[in-house]
């Protein structure tokens, strides 16, 4: 069986919960264009979600079909995005992680000054902050829930566009031009690709 | 032609029900069966689709609901999950009774205690004795399917019965899947218009649910037994025309799945019968003669088309994803009656049962080799030394 690429997405419920599902639908869409096997959903356990506690959406990737789909949880992910800068304070948000694995966060503030409050900081190989706010503008698209995170209505269209460009940059596991043919906000998508803030660590 | 598209089970159900053109809807929320109401009330409100959209006090008003509306002659639907299944239990009964054919999507959910959102089959399962048509599906594809699949033989003169559509919660009811939508053109050519037989009406008063005197009880019920005897020949009717019209290659009751030429063979219904399916293919490769019997329909109880299926295989390991406590097994519901239904072959099968997946655990591919392990001594020394195990402990 083929290598299962966990990517775990925080946001927060209701107010954001629509950015969260267009970036995990977004990423498995523009995988599966490059004949990927992606599956995308939400963590069962956050549901249904509250205004503003955080939840969690997932991506899984791998060369051959998912043989086992019924995992609840991504308990390895190797990247972790984080669409709102303050939930790194609270939450082990690297819980699972392999050293060398990624972490990219939507923020206008610097790298460094994020990474003081970031735990288990040490098993970072990469970290990346885009501004996906100051790029859109937009934060809330959507307050319509829809369980299970299929509703790709207008997808795209807040910072998820950015995010999902920054993603591509950073861990070259979706490519550009085929997010291009996903998002509605396609320059803000190319945007995020190129304004995103990328460090490598020891 | 129809185009793939990912949707969970829950979306897959409100499709289904949009595609059979529902008439009345009555909802009333719990999770993970509500995503259903969600869609369904969407669609309404968009105009996709032209419904009469209910919100009951609770399922018992949501049964009662779609009873009425059912009486009067609308094609009716309604869902649940969980505690909301069993808190409409004095419905089911009526409602079969009374021969009115609505639709009841279920999401599997544990009941309390743990009460959590897991998928559970106890659930539906305590209904069985109530008179309706009970099923399962695997994947978001077969609830879709299933929902017309299940109108179209409940509708049919020889039942008028209510159904149940049964799903596993989050396994299918929350994780987007692979499904094809049905063309009108298919949708009409399969599923006739509901003729409702007597209905509730205001130019021609009929009187429905009466009180009967004592000696009327037992002709009753004899009649709504031999109703069953005649469903399993429109199911497989219905199963055929699907098929034939929608592409697809269902078995009307079971699955089976490698099964020719096993020996030993998992017996389970719902999703975890995709891990099951993979984990039959590992066995194999590792020169284990393991197959799978998938269980399509609880009501009506395909006795003999089972004991067909499994009456070869040296040792069956049921899945259990419903408990009996105190039952004669010791452990979950299936068992029963898969026995039973080999009981008068001259050579049978020794039968176990497994009780796993309780709670909305998952079951590991791992815990599928411990079963075929178990399984296997089972033929080995030819006996069945426990009625039940315990997965996951």
């Amino acid at each position: 069986m083929a290598k299962v690429h966990e990517i775990t997405v925080w946001t927060r419920g209701v107010i954001m919960d629509k950015e969260g599902r267009d970036v995990i639908n977004i990423f498995a869409k523009a995988a599966q264009m490059d004949g990927k096997h992606a599956q995308a959903f939400d963590n069962y356990e956050d549901l249904p979600d509250r205004v503003l506690v955080t939840t969690r959406k997932y991506v899984r990737l791998s060369d051959e079909e998912i043989e086992h789909k019924y995992v609840y949880t991504n308990d390895e992910p190797e990247v972790v995005v984080i669409l709102e800068a303050t939930i790194v304070k609270g939450i082990d948000i690297l819980r699972g992680m392999k050293k060398g694995g990624t972490l990219i966060i939507n923020t206008n503030r610097s790298i460094d000054s994020m990474l003081k409050f970031i735990p288990n900081a040490k098993l970072l190989g990469t970290i990346a902050t885009v501004d996906a706010d100051g790029i859109t503008g937009v934060r809330t698209v959507d307050f319509s829930g829809s369980e299970g995170g299929v509703d790709t209505s207008g997808i795209g269209k807040g910072i998820a566009s950015p995010v999902c460009g920054a993603i591509a940059k950073v861990t070259g596991m979706i490519k550009k031009e085929n997010l291009a043919k996903i998002v509605s906000d396609v320059s803000g998508m190319e945007r995020g690709y190129k304004e995103v803030k990328i460090k490598k660590l020891g | 032609m129809a185009k793939e598209q990912m949707m969970t089970g829950c979306r897959a159900a409100a499709e289904g029900a949009k595609a059979a053109e529902v008439e009345v809807i009555c909802s009333y929320p719990i999770r993970p069966y509500t995503a259903i109401m969600m869609e369904l009330a969407k669609m309404v409100a968009n105009g996709e689709l032209n419904a009469e959209f209910i919100h009951g006090e609770g399922e018992h008003a949501q049964v009662s609901v779609v009873l009425g509306a059912s009486a009067s002659g609308a094609r009716a639907f309604t869902g649940s999950s969980g505690v909301g299944v069993t808190y409409a239990m004095e419905v089911y009964s009526p409602m079969a009774g009374g021969r009115y054919p609505a639709q009841m999507s279920i999401a599997d959910r544990t009941l309390d205690p743990p009460g959590d959102f897991g998928s559970e089959h106890t659930d539906a399962m305590s209904t069985r004795d109530q008179g309706w048509l009970l099923g399962w599906a695997c994947s978001p594809q077969e609830v879709y399917d299933n929902t017309l699949i299940s109108y179209r033989v409940g509708e049919d003169h020889r039942v008028m019965l209510p159904q149940m559509v049964c799903q596993d919660g989050y396994f299918i009811s929350h994780i987007p899947d692979k499904v094809i939508l049905g063309e009108r053109s298919q949708v009409k050519e399969f599923l006739p218009p509901y003729r409702p037989i007597g209905p509730l009406s205001i130019t021609h008063p009929v009187s429905h649910g009466p009180q009967i005197r004592p000696d009327q009880g037992a002709p009753m019920d004899a009649m709504r037994a031999q109703t069953f005897l005649a469903v399993p020949k429109v199911i497989e009717e219905a199963t055929a025309d699907f098929n034939r019209i929608f592409g697809r290659k269902y078995d009307p009751f079971v699955e089976q799945y490698k099964l020719k030429d096993a020996d030993i063979a998992f017996f389970i219904m719902g999703a975890h019968s995709n891990t099951c399916r993979t984990s039959v293919d590992r066995l194999r490769k590792k020169g284990v003669k393991a197959g799978m019997a998938r269980l399509r329909w609880v009501r009506p109880w395909p006795t003999h088309q089972l004991a067909e299926a499994l009456g070869h295989v040296k040792a069956v390991g049921v899945v259990e994803t419903s408990t009996s406590y105190g039952g004669a097994m010791r452990g979950g519901n299936l068992i029963h009656e898969l026995r039973a239904s080999l009981y008068d072959l001259d050579k049978r099968p020794l039968v176990t049962s497994f009780m796993a997946g309780l709670g909305g655990e998952t079951i590991w591919p791992a815990d599928f080799d411990y079963m075929a392990k178990v399984l296997t001594e089972m033929v080995k020394e030819k006996r069945t030394k426990n009625y039940v195990y315990w997965i996951g402990m």
